[in-house]
């Protein structure tokens, strides 16, 4: 039983396509959430490295089909990260870290609730 | 109260301010298709052969992005492969880029041994950039083969004067640093169409097949260490053999060789010429001019003639310590602003917003004022 009044609805199942992320404003924090097609996942929408949108991670490339991969950087579903669209960085949903930096940025409990998504502020 | 909700839709991927400024971004990779590109190679024989397997640039440097970057040589694709003109345009729009120069990179074309192949790829590159890019309004950095300096000045020559050509794209490297004389008519031939030279690193002369080359091991050292020296090299060559003093008008442009370096080569370059500055008059050009020294202090000219492009920023994160460091490294007249799109060491200009190491006047310098002092934009 979730207690909706802690958490902020920001889309519902099927907005989020499976193995992609959007991002958000809530109250002027920007969150990015990812579909794993397990789950949901909520992280900050920065990464500290150079502030690139963590929420752009997986977007089609310029000319995708000339290029080998199709997508800068992007949701790793079995391994529970999201590379960053710069520079690849790779950061970890469930901690929101990244390990060779050490770095951390901010994750946010995400939940489903009567087909909602729902994350904690 | 709810909570306001938001979908984040926007395409900008940098602060809106930036959108607010004029931005010129001074090394931006184009990535024609090898076929596209070889359709322009004029010579039928030459197009022969390098459209056989052998290929255009058939030699992989021993480090490629393939040995640091987790998604191999891709690394070198990150953002995407811009071919034409509104790939450029796209690219820019999402980080507050108003004018992308571009060059056509192929960095590794240093690789081919073929003086007659290599030469036909450069005349093919320029003749791409010209229809995809300069004849569509992009500003072009025209290519220069380093390995033939007649040919370099005839392709100058044959380019200079084409609209949106404004700068001249070559690679700096340990080999032949560009002090030499041999590339006087090449300097020669800048200077009357007022052209700067823009010096890129390269793929063909990383420390490769070297004593010191074969003991990096690591990406960290060979790609954030090894340009740098190279271009300190470089710029203290063309200061020290005086090609500044024949050629005072000759701007050169450092891309993605380092920049913090300024401090370290001014003080020592002054200190070491000061201290032994009768060598000077036995270098070539001197030896012809009659002179004995420098007419400047050789920090005179490395603030005057040199500059530098910005990426890999790698801007200290207290502000006051950097802001001491773009002081020291003379950024109001040196730096000028470089995204390196579409690779994986890409910097949007992001820093120039979120730290207060900037005042107005810097910000402007680097962002545009450098650049378009030197460029006919
Ligand atoms: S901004 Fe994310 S890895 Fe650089």
């Amino acid at each position: 039983m979730v207690d909706r009044d802690n958490f902020t609805k920001v889309a519902e199942v099927g907005d989020i396509p499976e193995g992609e992320g959007e991002g958000f404003d809530v109250d002027g924090i920007e969150v990015a959430v990812f579909n794993t097609g397990d789950d949901y996942y909520a992280i900050n929408n920065r990464c500290s490295h150079q502030r690139a949108p963590l929420c752009k991670a997986g977007d089609e490339k310029i000319n995708a089909e000339d290029t080998w991969t199709g997508e800068r950087g992007g949701l790793n579903a079995e391994a529970c990260t999201v590379s960053c669209p710069w520079h690849l960085w790779e950061w970890d949903l469930e901690t929101g870290e990244h390990e060779a930096s050490g770095q951390r940025i901010g994750t946010f409990d995400c939940v489903v609730d009567d087909d909602d998504i729902l994350v904690r502020i | 109260m709810e909570p306001s909700v938001r979908r984040l839709e926007s395409d900008a991927e940098v602060p809106d301010e930036a959108f607010e400024d004029e931005i010129i971004d001074l090394d931006f990779h184009v990535n024609p298709l090898e076929d596209e590109l070889l359709e322009y190679v004029e010579d039928d024989r030459a197009y022969d052969k390098l459209t056989t397997e052998f290929g255009a640039t058939p030699v992989m440097g021993k480090w490629d992005a393939a040995y640091g970057i987790k998604e191999g040589q891709e690394g070198l694709f990150t953002q995407g492969r811009a071919k034409y003109a509104e790939d450029v345009q796209e690219a820019c729009e999402s980080i507050a880029v108003d004018e992308p120069i571009v060059n056509a990179g192929i960095n590794n074309l240093n690789h081919q041994h073929h003086p007659v192949l290599k030469n036909a790829v450069a005349q093919a590159a320029n003749d791409y950039m010209l229809d995809h890019f300069a004849d569509e309004g992009i500003y072009t950095s025209m290519m220069v083969p380093k390995w033939d300096p007649d040919y370099a000045v005839e392709e100058i020559e044959r380019m200079a004067d084409e609209n949106n050509i404004v700068g001249a794209y070559s690679w700096f490297d340990p080999k032949v640093p560009w002090g030499n004389e041999q590339f006087d008519p090449v300097f020669e031939a800048l200077v009357e169409h007022d052209l700067p030279l823009l010096l890129h690193g390269s793929l063909a002369y990383w420390p490769q097949h070297s004593y010191i080359g074969d003991d990096m091991l690591t990406w960290t050292e060979v790609l954030g260490f090894d340009w740098p020296i190279h271009a300190m090299v470089n710029v203290v060559n063309m200061i020290m053999r005086g090609v500044f003093d024949k050629y005072p008008d000759l701007d050169v442009v450092i891309q993605e060789g380092g920049h913090w370096w300024v401090p370290f080569l001014r003080y020592r370059m002054d200190e070491f010429y000061e201290m032994h500055p009768e060598d000077i008059q036995i270098t070539p050009r001197k030896m012809d001019s009659g002179e004995r020294y420098l007419e400047r202090a050789p920090s005179e000219y490395l603030r005057d003639n040199i500059y530098l492009c910005t990426q890999p920023f790698a801007l200290p994160r207290n502000a006051r310590e950097a802001e001491s460091l773009l002081d020291l490294s003379m950024a109001d007249d040196m730096f000028i602003y470089s995204s390196d799109w579409p690779h994986q060491t890409l910097d949007p200009p992001t820093w120039f917003y979120t730290s207060r190491a900037f005042d107005d006047h810097t910000k402007e310098q680097i962002l545009s004022g450098n650049a378009k002092e030197i460029l006919d934009i």
